[in-house]
Formats: structure tokens, sequence, C-alpha cells
């Protein structure tokens, strides 16, 4: 039975901190026992945070973190090597130990978390206490041994079909698809199993896929492609469309050197600015997307039903909200929460009544659906004038589990019910 | 001022009060905004080839990061996402961002040294166009001003100080309206003034009518104002005789490619047509470098279109055998911070950062200066702003000592002290 949102408890609070890098990903495997994050290095870490945690283990929190951050603290056990720049998305599948990741190396990577390990290393995940206890002891530099020891493992397997940063990764719910997206605006749709474009298809000519989801059984695709700033007056426009993966995948994988592209089934933007005739980069559209887009939408999620499509406002924005459309028809639903400065992901709930966000300050917000109401804060704005970012969650299909990596160096978990 | 067109080509009232605009302020002699007598541009062009050196500026308003273009310090904790590739310099590389550029580094010198005084956008845009920081007493003249002095025409139908969508806002400073800006919106066209906006004829009518009131108001009025008036409907009156330069669609579509199809690349083909039309200075801005959040986005969508644009630019002066006589540099106004804040973003550092010169009078190919392994101090040969500045002056033929006068202070072109980077002049 799935867990309610009004009563959470911080669980754990995972230090994570890399000389000037955070982490930037993260997901929830085997029912929230453990939690995989990954950082602007490329490096993804495992913890194993099955059971209680022990009331003793933690260590101080950094002391410009809040009060709340609290739970315990633990060191991960395994990395996970291969990529060699920020990864962007990571994605667990239903079966409990696979990893997908994708990155700013252009590459896609499966890891098998569960496959014996190939090798051992040592680790530093606290750079920030070191820096601290050696500035009070007097001493230059912060000592770099001795770190923690953790195991090491190669990806499963490489995907790479893209040639520029992939920031757009998501899975369909049963896991047998995925989507990704490139700055060269192209778009492919895999099959897990396969590991094979099923579709693959070019947005705008000089657009960055920014964000892309897939339905419950991968049929149907939504695609958000955004560029910034050419120039004062340059600004390329942006695209948000649902594509018709079912009818480009009907012929299973992609022969090689070919393209099955998919149809577009909505445009959603153009729905949403119908008094704008031409598109391009006229600044007469541009203050006509601009509302609705902000800078970029960076997070997108279908409702576990389909009928229901979570877009994120992001970059640095006023407040990034969270736009629901009506996949039957393309148009806005409703527009409901939001984060100071920008949202950063967003996710359903399992049983699609809930809209969990994170953003540019520092909180987790869940949303009812229904009525839009806010059932539950996590976090508290922190990190000076501008907030440390929470850059994305992970929700246990039970419900029970949120994962939340932020910019300061922590990964949280909230226990749920 | 003599030797109108007959019939000669007058222009409206609105025009003449937007001309005196530029004469609005400063009491310097001579006629406004050094357009002399109407002549032939590619004659003109010619002989400004031989006599003295052009300059274009590319204005990277809001300051460029040098992490992201080419003082690159990939691998540590300040490097950021971006990735090297490699150039045409052997052993030299740049960001990932510019491979246009990153096959003509044989024809410039990368200075990766600054290390200026100015490290807020107003102080900073004032110091990096005059080479002095802001004075409450003295109001600096800009480079572009000092170049249309020292390095103009007369005997030209064209402004010798045009900005194209760019920045900085000491203009001509205590030179006075003679060397003031010609300013160009962001479509690269002509301002609304500069064209007729009524009938020929009656504009014609109207000129005459002005021109006898204007004489008679002459002779019992010698004051400088009136007389610049005079010269600032004069000037206007020539830019008519000009105004095929600032036509470049037809050519934009030839030049596209080079110069790739964004609105900087337009404006860099301007600048170049200016230039071979005989204009001293051009200066072209691109705004959005202020990345204080989203610093590597914000470099993703800036720096393509700059880089596919300015390699356009260098190519195309140097097929039309221009770039031996015009130095173009690259500059804004700040660097950016090795640290990363938590906006994703850089912000403002003077301490070490870049600029890029080539062309006229400078080394090709060099790479001047050194920073530290996370690009936090300057490890060899900094270069304050005063040295920049008197290293730009030599590199166009102008003597940086040269003195011009505040009403009776003088003022050197480069700042007291400063000296010339010898290495960097070929």
């Amino acid at each position: 039975m799935a867990a309610t949102f009004d009563k959470s408890t911080l669980a754990w609070s995972l230090t994570f901190e890399g000389d000037g890098v955070w982490p930037t990903a993260v997901a929830l495997l085997d029912e929230g026992k453990k939690v995989a994050a990954a950082d602007r290095t490329g490096a993804i870490y495992l913890w194993d945070i099955s059971g209680d945690p022990p009331v003793t283990d933690g260590k101080a929190a950094s002391k410009d973190r809040d009060a709340a951050a609290t739970g315990a603290d633990r060191s991960p056990y395994r990395r996970l090597d291969g990529h060699t720049n920020a990864v962007t998305r990571l994605l667990a599948l239903p079966d409990g130990r696979t990893l997908v990741s994708a990155g700013l190396d252009r590459t896609i990577r499966l890891w098998d978390t569960q496959a014996t390990a190939t090798g051992s290393d040592h680790a530093i995940l606290d750079v920030e206490r070191r820096k601290r206890e050696a500035k009070k002891s007097g001493k230059k530099d912060a000592p770099i041994a001795p770190g923690i020891k953790v195991e090491t493992l190669g990806p499963a397997a490489t995907l790479e079909e893209h040639r520029e940063w992939i920031n757009a990764l998501a899975m369909s719910r049963d896991g047998k698809r995925i989507i990704s997206g490139d700055d060269a605006a192209n778009v492919i749709v895999w099959d897990v199993a396969a590991k094979k474009p099923i579709a693959k298809w070019t947005g705008r000519t000089g657009g960055w896929i920014t964000s892309a989801a897939l339905d419950a059984e991968g049929k149907l695709a939504f695609v958000g492609e955004f560029c910034s700033s050419r120039g004062d007056f340059d600004r390329p426009p942006p695209d948000l469309r649902l594509f018709d993966v079912a009818a480009a995948a009907a012929g299973g994988s992609v022969p090689e050197g070919t393209t099955a592209s998919a149809p577009v089934k909505f445009d959603i933007l153009a729905l949403e600015t119908p008094q704008v005739k031409r598109r391009d980069n006229s600044y007469e559209y541009f203050s006509a997307w601009s509302k609705f887009v902000a800078r970029g939408i960076v997070a997108a999620d279908f409702s576990p039903q389909g009928d229901l499509l979570a877009l994120a406002q992001g970059g640095e924005t006023g407040t990034g909200k969270i736009h629901l459309i009506d996949t039957t028809t393309g148009k806005l639903s409703k527009t409901i929460g939001g984060h100071q400065y920008g949202a950063t992901d967003v996710v359903f709930s399992s049983d699609g009544e809930h809209i969990i966000s994170s953003g540019r300050d520092t909180t987790v917000r869940i949303v009812a659906v229904k009525d839009g109401k806010e059932a539950a804060a996590l976090g508290k704005p922190r990190g000076g004038q501008f907030k440390d970012w929470t850059t994305a969650i992970a929700l246990s299909r039970d419900q029970r589990t949120l994962a939340a990596a932020d910019m300061a160096g922590l990964v949280q978990v909230w226990k749920f019910g | 001022m003599q030797g109108f067109c007959s019939p000669r080509e007058h222009m409206s009232r609105r025009l003449l009060l937007k001309g005196l605009t530029f004469a609005g302020v400063g009491a310097a002699a001579g006629p406004v905004m050094n357009w002399g007598n109407l002549v032939d541009a590619p004659a003109f062009a010619a002989q400004a080839k031989k006599k003295s050196k052009q300059c274009i500026l590319l204005w990277m308003n809001g300051g460029a990061s040098q992490f992201e273009t080419f003082d690159m310090k990939v691998g540590r904790p300040t490097g950021g996402p971006n990735r090297e590739i490699k150039t045409n310099l052997p052993g030299y590389h740049v960001c990932e961002l510019l491979p246009k550029m990153a096959q003509q580094m044989d024809k410039v010198t990368v200075i990766r040294s600054m290390h200026t005084s100015e490290i807020d956008h107003p102080g900073g845009i004032h110091l990096m166009h005059t080479g002095y920081s802001k004075s409450a007493t003295v109001r600096f003249p800009e480079i572009g001003a000092i170049v249309a002095k020292y390095n103009g025409s007369e005997d030209a139908n064209l402004p010798q100080f045009i900005k194209i969508s760019s920045n900085g806002d000491s203009g001509s400073g205590f030179l006075g309206p003679r060397y003031a800006p010609f300013s160009m919106g962001h479509d690269g066209n002509l301002p609304t003034f500069a064209a007729r906006s009524i009938d020929v004829k009656v504009d014609d009518r109207r000129q005459e009518l002005r021109d006898f009131l204007e004489e008679n108001y002459a002779k019992r009025h010698a004051a400088e104002t009136s007389r610049q008036h005079r010269e600032a409907n004069a000037a206007a009156l020539r830019l008519q005789q000009a105004r095929d330069v600032f036509k470049v669609d037809d050519e934009w579509k030839k030049n596209k490619e080079l110069y790739g199809d964004s609105l900087f690349g337009k404006q860099c083909m301007l600048a170049r047509r200016l230039i071979e039309s005989g204009v001293p200075f051009v200066e072209v801005g691109q705004s959005g470098y202020d990345t204080h959040a989203d610093n590597f986005t914000g470099h993703k969508g800036l720096l393509p279109p700059m880089d596919h644009a300015w390699a356009g630019l260098l190519t195309d002066l140097q097929q039309r055998g221009l770039l031996d006589n015009t130095l173009v540099i690259w500059m804004g106004e700040i660097g950016r911070t090795p640290s990363i804040n938590n906006r994703d973003g850089r912000d403002h550092y003077v301490k070490a950062w870049t600029t890029v010169l080539a062309g006229a009078g400078v080394k090709r190919g060099l790479i001047y200066g050194e920073t530290d392994a996370d690009g936090i101090d300057v490890k060899s040969n900094p270069v304050t702003e005063g040295d920049y500045f008197a290293t730009i002056y030599s590199a166009l033929g102008i003597n940086y000592a040269d003195e011009n006068y505040a009403g009776v202070r003088p003022i050197p072109l480069a700042p007291f002290k400063s000296k010339v980077v010898k290495e960097i002049l070929a």
C-alpha cells in the first residue's frame, strides 16, 4: 500500500562533496534500499541505506547547512566508473539492480549494480569538512588521505549514438524503453533489452533537448527544446512537442543507417501561443513563449495513467512553475506549485495523485494534482542570497522513500508514512 | 565646409535635430563628427589603407569567461564541463565551443595574463574602452574616438567611429563631438533619422529655406554651438551619400555561410564593409556574457555564433587583403571567477583573464602570458590595462604617449607609466 506524504522523516544525510563539484543526479534502487548519486566529474556512488539509519552513525553536518540536515551519514560502498564528464540523469530500472545514466561525455551507460566489483579505490567525499578542519589547524592544504575505501565497477554497456551533451533521459514505467536527447537536438528512443534505437529524430536547428519523457508503455514521448540566447535580439525559439513513438516504432529497431522519425502528435507551444503567427526568433514570439517556458523546460514526467504530463520551468527564473498538460488535447490543464529561482526536476507519485518537484530553492515540494494544494515541503532554502539547488530527486515505486541531491554536497533521503 | 551635391540632398528637420544630438556635449573646435567633403569611397579606402591602420573591436559585453574560451583548466576544480580541442597551433588548445577559431589561432595573439583594476561592469566598460578608470573631473575618450582622431580622415563621407549594437558610454570624452561615435542598432540598419522622412522635393525646399535662415543667423551669431549645429547637418547630409555601405542584405546572402547565420555574424560582415569603405574604427558588440547564473549554458549559447562570425571576419579580411592593416580586438570588460558559484555561474574577475588580438601590428600565433593551474593568478607576463592600451595604440601606429588636453590638463593616450608589450608587436 502506498505511503502518504503528510508524515515524513529525514532518515539519511549522505555527504557527497567534491572539490568544486556537487551531486547532479540521483536514483533509488531496490525499493529504496540503495541510493545512487552522481556528480559533475562523472563518478556514480552507491550507498546501502537498507534498515533503520543508525542514530549514532551520523557525522556532524556541515555548519553551513540547515539544522534539519541531521539524517544519519554513511559512506558509499561502491563507485561506478566510466563517465568522463558530468552525469546529468540517473534512472533505476524496475528490476531493482540496473542503473541507466547519461552525461556530458555524450554517452549513455547501463550498469549492473549487483555485478561483482572489478577493483577498489580510495575516495574523498567530505572535501569541505577537510578544508574546514585544515583551516582550523592552520594547515594550507586539506589532507587528501586517508579516504574511504570503495569497490569499483565499470559499465555493463555504453551507448554512443549521441555526439553532444545529453541533458535529457527518461524511461517508460515498465523500463523497456528509454528516451534521450542531446544539445544537437537529436532525440533517440531506445529498446533497453536490445540496446538499439527504435526511433530517432532531430529537432530544431540549433536547439538543445533539455527535457524528455515517455508514457507508461513508451508509446508517447514528450520532448522539450530550448537554447540559450545567442546575443541580444538573437534568441532561438523553444519547442515543446508530443511525439507518437508507437507509429515510428512499429517496425521494431531502426535499421542501420536509417532514421524512423516519430510524428508530432501535439505542438504544445503552438497551442499555447495561437496568437503568434510567425514562430521565429522575433521578439513578439519571445514575449509569448517566455511566459510559458521561462528559461527552458528542464524536466518532465507522464502520470502513471498517461493522462497528464508535468513540465517543470527551469533555468534561473523568478518562480519555476509546474505545468500540467492534458495529453489527450496537448493543452494546459493547470499550473501548480513552484520553486523560487526555478525548478530542476519533477516526478509524479506512483499513484498519480501528487507531483513532486525540486528546485533552486533547496526544497522538495509535494503537491496534490487534484486541488494544487501543497501536501509537504521538504528541506529549507539555504545557501545565501541565491540558494543551493536541489539538483535532482527520485521516488521509490512504493512511495515510501524519496532521495534528493543538492548542490551543497548532500544526498538526503526521506521516509514517508 | 563646401562641395555639396547639386541638387542638394537635404535632410529632414528630424534628421537635423537628431544630428545635433551628436554635438550635444563637449566644446572642441573643428567640424562635428569629422566627416569631410564628399569623396569617392573606394578611392578613400585605397588612400586610407596606405595612410593609417584601422581597427575592429569585438566587444563581449558582460565579460566572457576565460575558462570557457582560451585559458581552460580541464580537470581542475575550476575547470567546468567544457573540454578542449586542438588548434592549428601545435600544443595549444581552446574550448570545444570555438571550433572555427581553433583553426585561426595562427592568425592571433592570445593574452592570457590580463590583470586589470575595475571589477564591475560600469567601471570595467569604461576602463576597457578608454584605458582609464572613471574620473569625476575628466571625461576620457574611448579608443574608437582616439583612432578616429589619429587614423581617421576629414575627407570622408562616413562616420569615423561606428558602434554596432555595442556598449561604452564615454564616447569622445574631452576630444569633443568631432570624434563622437555613430551608434547603430542591433539590426545593423542606419538609424531611422538618417533617412528622409518626407518627399524629396518638399525636403529640398525646406532645406533651402533652412540654409537661407542659417546663413543669416550665422552672420549675426558666431557661437560655437551654432557652428556645430550647421556641421552636424552637413555631416548627416554626407552620410546620405554613403548609405549603400549599410545595405548588406544582398551580400549577406552570399556570406551567411562564412560568418554563420546569426545576428552577430551579420554585424561582423557589416563591420568589414565599413572597414573596406575606410572607416578607421568599428565596434561590434555581443551581449549576455555576465553569466553569474548558468555560466556554461550561457556560454554554450553565445560562443558558437560568435566563434563562427569572428573566424569568418578574419578570413574575409585576409582574403580581401585588409587584415594586415586592420587590428581586430576581442575583449570584454572583465573576466570570470575561477570558482563556480551556487547558481552554476561564474562571477566577475580581473586578476587573471584573457583578451585576443589579430591583424595589424601584432604577432600571429602567439600565446602570451600564463596563469596558474587553477587560473587564479597570473603566473607570467602580467598585462595591465595601461600596458594593453599602449600596446594596441602602438600596433595601430599611434604614439601612446601623445597628449591631448582636457581643459588645461594634458592627458596621454595610455595612462602615465604604461609600457608597450613589445613581445606582442609584429
